[in-house]
């Protein structure tokens, strides 16, 4: 503020509005006697090609308005420093700490954050409003015109750098000179394959490799093709269906018209590990149940007990699970892109973006009277069965 | 600043001299001088709407500031740990340490969750305002020679960005950014022949495996970073080295660049506009409460919620996916079967062509046009009505697909059947961007005609007079002989001619004012005009 | 997290509106329940009702036998046989106003309940009362409290799995297929809770007591007061809980909004 002051009196003569003709176009002799360091900027500016054709104060200097203006800008800052020791105060005295419990209580730390916010936004904006202020109206008006340079280079200087290109291919003579082509050709590929191949080679992962617990059962089957029902997890014998507790379940755990997620009972089972697991064990009506049993798929045929049915809780379309039961249409919505499936139709999709049903969960019960993933053969044993079909999103080699 | 020295006559004496000294030690050793007043120098004009950019340049320099914070206390882990902090609900609950962390970060860091809050409204300011910025380059046709390079570096920042948010949205581990993650493992599963090992290198098998949180937070904190930063200093020394467009306007030619020297004002008000956006990113955070991961819990294959939706960036894609018909292709080659999923189209596709045809754009247009030549002045949207049109339809599609990203909760909001929702977007997708470009097309060429209805007879004063015959007519007052477009507002206003006052005042007053051009006729001898510059404003739009 | 504060919340909209309706009510089931009592014949069920089942029963044949028929057996297309349904699916669907319905549509929305104050809990119990007489099913515990020794950790953790894929991680509700959707839970009280999850209303499944345990309801429970009470560290504004959606209006109609206009304010060359 009194920078400004010092500029009129101690430089030379303040700029005008209007500027002397011919000013700042002109080169000037910038040690003549008598030229203002007002003349020197314009000089400079001059040399990178820029006319200043307009600098004129915005208030009068020493004016009521201007040391008004200077008022309101040094109370701006005043607040902004108001505002940011507040924010401080409050970062550091306010109660912070989450009560955890009696929420219904009134707590100030539930406006610990608010608090933050508000006193931190303030003491920028006003910052910046100060700054704002103070370039627009104390701030001298400027009005500045620079010359563009486009287009290409001069004609000469474009000729000299493509014969310093050219000399350096030519004097190479990799043009003329065939051999050290292929050779550098042969010598730097295996080096660029080099650098590409701990990033690449280090990532590939072969999709169809088994899981270490398959492996460890024996069987090569890629993790695709098989959930945690598959009765190899299980020494070979069926899986159980058990809540997300780890307890197994039993038919009258279920409710009619009530459904309960299901994972395999493995170990593991109930973790991210076998995220394509999870089932929807559903409780029909017995008039929905019979519906459903009317017009089963071959593949799902024997996959109900009783009233009972269980689905893939992985949707064929994007892998959210569409666990949205409607008890009453019998519908399954998917939340992530609402595909909705027929439950009394092999839950098949009849809204929305998804292509293929949902894959049934074979079901039977184990000697204990416990639900498990498996179906029954013509010579009445109880085999384990994994889901018929893959589940959850399409893919190429599917 | 001047507060702190003492402004006695010793002080003014040796100031200078020991800052000239130090300045003269600096130049010795770095020769600055010359670059230096050149970089001082450097005129940028001024236009509210060349400030777009800057708000996400700094909603990026939060996001760096706040991110870094954010660092020194997440866990990119998914090792399962049992919850034991401060959020009741969720104690005694299993969990990844990313998860808990956050937890952590929210409940138990002094201050925590505020900084998390402002990371992540800064990240949304940062897509909106590239978003914004973008749509302005477009609809002003700066994109153009010799820009392009440019524009093609910014659409890569928008999918940096893009990229940016949506590993910072996966981080959390909770059961929203799971749900999202579970959504890109099926995306790339749909991707033609390498899908399934694309997905299983980087989820390290199947999903969700053990080390994917750790790699997207790489990519979040270090590679996508990193390219950002280098793109955008691209971005920015493209935009110095061009120098910046500007509106057409008295004084504004092609060839030169009308405003003010970096410093003082346009330094002072970058700065201040960083404090602007700062504080609103800060007053965002501490009143909106943003992504509140304790509500959502730890991700868990079975679990979902109705409502889940991806940040606002990624919700075009997720409206595509939603609005998509239920194909799939499957055929047989050589005795093998291979299946298109219904992810491909909306997922890998309508992305993909969206890219191309941005980064195409400006190269499509010079081509159609044969337009070569260099453009430094910006163009009114009116002006060119079939890019203005078509950038419309850009917007329609967008904004559809982004409503259709969320219909369920517009579905619940506002008590419409979401299978109606569905509906109205795949509709609305085919018959509203063409509708919007057709409407777009015939407003611009109304307002070219009224502008040249003014420039030939004149603004509406408002007045009616009556003719002896009995007729009616308005009377106008025209603003010149023979005028030509020039590119420029048109004043359509008596009050913008300056013969009544201004109607509407404060901050609403017209943001351009006829800057005052070089005088080319000689200057009055006093050479004290105090009042303003319009008198000089015909006489260079002709010289132009 | 065990207030032992009663937990059910006043409805008060339109409240003098309904006690004239209430009255009026009041009066046309005095006239029916005098017509019943001395109507020959008209009592059919096997074994005599409790006085309190007597006076539901009167009030059914008012309000209720309309769309569900005589001795609550349903009628085709209407309304469906409420035998079974129990005293919960009573209180819940006449307690929360969602019965009578105002027409058959895609969702029975909850609206201000027929009676009000201790006229409804009154009228409420009596058509319990009637329905389980009638034809038996789940009961209620009793008491407004009845999330007490609820857990919310495992009660959110029940929650994710079997209640917020439709009623949201927050309890905000959400759209289900064909115009139906999912209540918002914020208003809920521990009993209208419970009742839910024993009856199973309209499209919402059954979570009978064998699957959900009375203790594991309580959790639910307390985790579902816990989300109503959580305070909202992060703000103010809660963008209604949405998630992005709201989120992402805001950035706009907020964020880019002031940021205009003060790129106005900074460009401006007043």
């Amino acid at each position: 503020m009194s920078a400004q002051e010092s500029l009129e009196t101690e430089h030379g003569p303040r700029p005008g509005t209007t500027l002397e003709p011919a000013a700042g176009t002109a080169e000037i002799d910038i040690n003549a006697p008598g030229v203002t360091r007002f003349d020197l900027v314009r000089e400079g500016a001059r040399r990178d090609g820029i006319e200043i054709v307009v600098y004129e104060p915005r208030v009068e200097p020493g004016s009521r308005l201007e040391r008004r203006t200077e008022r309101s800008v040094a109370l701006l800052f005043a607040l902004a420093g108001l505002a940011g020791a507040a924010f401080i105060v409050a970062y550091i005295w306010w109660p912070w700490e989450y009560p955890g419990t009696e929420l219904n209580a009134f707590h100030l730390q539930r406006f610990y954050t608010p608090v933050l916010g508000v006193t931190l936004g303030l003491a920028l904006f006003l910052l910046g409003a100060a700054i704002i202020t103070w370039v627009k109206k104390l701030l001298p008006h400027e009005v500045a015109i620079e010359q563009r340079h486009d287009g290409p280079s001069a004609e000469e200087d474009q000729r000299i750098t493509a014969a310093t290109l050219t000399n350096v291919v030519d004097e190479s003579g990799i043009m003329r000179r065939p051999l050290l082509k292929g050779a550098i050709a042969l010598g730097a590929l295996p080096l660029a394959v080099i650098a590409a191949a701990p990033i690449i080679g280090g990532l590939i992962r072969d999709p169809h490799r088994p899981l270490p617990e398959m492996e460890a059962a024996g069987l090569d089957l890629s993790p695709q093709d098989h959930t945690g029902w598959h009765p190899a997890l299980n020494d070979g014998n069926p899986v159980r269906l058990v809540h997300e507790n780890g307890t197994p379940i039993r038919p009258a755990d279920v409710a009619v018209a009530g459904q309960v997620t299901v994972f395999p009972g493995i170990p593991r089972g109930t973790t991210n590990y076998y995220a394509d697991s999870p089932a929807l064990l559903i409780h029909l009506r017995q008039e929905h149940a019979d519906e459903l049993r009317g017009q089963l798929y071959e593949l799902n045929e024997g996959s109900m007990y009783g009233n009972y049915v269980a689905y893939s809780k992985i949707c064929t379309h994007a892998g959210c699970p569409p666990s949205l039961y409607e008890q009453q249409t019998n519908m399954l919505l998917c939340p992530c892109h609402q595909s909705q499936f027929e439950i009394l139709n092999n839950a098949r999709p009849v809204f929305g973006p998804a292509t293929r049903s949902l894959a049934m969960l074979p079901l039977a019960l184990d000697d204990e009277g416990y639900f498990v993933a498996g179906t029954v053969n013509d010579a009445g044993e109880l085999v384990g069965s994994d889901f018929k079909v893959p589940v959850g999103p399409s893919y190429w080699e599917r | 600043m001047s507060t702190t020295t003492e402004p006695g006559p010793r002080a003014k004496a040796e100031r200078p001299s020991r800052l000239a000294h130090a300045g003269r030690n600096a130049d010795e050793r770095l020769q600055a001088a010359s670059p230096l007043r050149t970089l001082l120098n450097k005129v940028f004009p001024d236009h509210w709407s060349f400030l777009l950019g800057e708000v996400a340049l700094w909603s990026f320099v939060v996001l760096l500031l706040t991110g870094t914070f954010l660092t020194l206390f997440f866990d990119p882990s998914m090792e399962h740990i049992v919850y034991e902090g401060s959020y009741t609900a969720l104690r005694g609950v299993e969990m990844s340490a990313a998860y808990a962390s956050t937890l952590h970060i929210s409940f138990d860091v002094r201050g925590g969750l505020f900084i998390r809050q402002m990371h992540h409204w800064a990240a949304l300011l940062f897509l909106a305002a590239i978003v914004v910025h973008l749509l302005r380059i477009f609809f002003t046709g700066a994109f153009r020679k010799p820009r392009e390079m440019n524009w093609v570096i910014g659409v890569l920042l928008f999918w940096l960005a893009f990229l940016l948010g949506f590993t910072g949205y996966s981080l959390p581990d909770d059961a929203l950014s799971g749900t999202g993650l579970r959504i890109a493992h099926a995306i790339m599963l749909a991707v033609p022949v390498i899908g399934t090992w694309l997905a299983s290198s980087l989820f390290d098998g199947p999903f969700p495996g053990e080390v994917i949180i750790f790699r997207v937070y790489i990519a979040h904190v270090f590679i996508l970073p990193l390219l950002t930063l280098g793109l955008i200093g691209a971005h920015l020394a493209l935009v110095f080295k061009q120098k910046h467009t500007q509106w057409a306007g008295p004084g504004r030619t092609n060839t030169n660049v009308v405003g003010e020297r970096m410093v003082p004002r346009y330094a002072a008000k970058m700065v201040a506009f960083f404090l602007v956006v700062f504080a609103t990113i800060a007053l965002l955070a501490g009143l909106f409460q943003i992504n509140p991961v304790w509500l959502f819990g730890p991700y868990k294959a079975a679990v979902v919620s109705v409502a889940s939706q991806p940040d606002w960036y990624v919700m075009f894609l997720e409206g595509s996916t939603r609005l998509f018909p239920a194909w799939e292709t499957r055929f047989s080659l050589f005795g093998e079967h291979f299946t298109l999923s219904p992810l491909f189209w909306p997922g890998v596709v309508l992305p993909g062509v969206l890219t191309v045809l941005m980064l195409a754009y400006p190269f499509l247009e010079q081509r159609i046009t044969k337009d070569n030549r260099i453009h430094n002045l910006l163009q009114r949207p009116r002006d060119v009505p079939v890019r203005t049109g078509l950038g419309a339809m850009a917007v329609t599609f967008f904004v559809i697909l982004t409503i259709s990203g969320a219909n369920d909760v517009v579905a619940k909001s506002f008590d419409i059947s979401l299978n109606a929702m569905t509906w109205a977007g795949r509709i609305g997708l085919i018959i509203l961007p063409p509708l919007a470009y057709y409407i777009t097309h015939r407003v611009c060429l109304g307002l070219q005609q009224h502008d040249r209805e003014v420039l030939a007879h004149g603004v509406e004063t408002g007045i009616i007079k009556r003719m002896p015959d009995g007729r009616f007519v308005e009377v106008h007052q025209p603003l010149g002989t023979d005028l030509e477009y020039t590119g420029w507002a048109v004043p359509k206003k008596m009050n913008r001619l300056g013969a009544l006052a201004p109607a509407v005042r404060g901050f609403f007053v017209p943001i351009e004012r006829p800057a005052a051009p070089p005088e080319v006729a000689p200057p009055a001898p006093n050479g004290h005009d105090d009042t303003g510059t319009g008198e000089h404003t015909r006489t260079d739009v002709e010289r132009r | 997290m065990t207030s032992e504060t009663p937990r059910r919340r006043p409805r008060g909209r339109g409240r003098r509106r309904l006690s004239r309706a209430g009255r009026l009510l009041a009066a046309l089931l005095l006239v029916g329940g005098l017509y019943t009592a001395f109507a020959p014949g008209l009592a059919a069920q096997d074994t005599p009702l409790s006085p309190t089942a007597a006076e539901g029963k009167a009030l059914y044949d008012v309000s209720c036998i309309t769309c569900h028929g005589r001795n609550a057996q349903g009628v085709e297309g209407r309304g469906p046989s409420l035998i079974g349904v129990g005293e919960a699916a009573v209180e819940f669907q006449v307690g929360t106003g969602r019965m009578p319905m105002a027409r058959q549509e895609a969702q029975a929305p909850d609206k201000p309940p027929l009676w009000e104050g201790e006229e409804l809990e009154r009228n409420t119990a009596a058509l319990a009362a009637y329905i389980q007489e009638l034809g038996g099913g789940p009961e209620m515990p009793p008491g407004t409290n009845l999330s007490a020794g609820g857990d919310p950790g495992i009660g959110g953790e029940l929650y994710r799995i079997n209640c917020s894929s439709c009623h949201a991680y927050s309890g905000g509700g959400g759209a289900l297929s064909s115009g139906a959707y999912a209540p918002g839970l914020g208003e809920a009280t521990d009993r209208e809770i419970w009742a839910a999850m024993v009856s199973g209303p309209q499209n919402m499944p059954v979570f009978g007591d064998n699957q959900l345990t009375p203790q594991e309801k309580a959790d639910v429970i307390a985790f579902i007061n816990y989300l109503q009470d959580d305070g909202d560290p992060g703000g103010v504004f809660t963008l209604g809980r949405l998630g992005p959606s709201t989120e992402g209006v805001a950035i706009f109609l907020v964020g880019i909004t002031a940021l205009l206009f003060a790129s106005l304010w900074i460009a401006g060359k007043s």
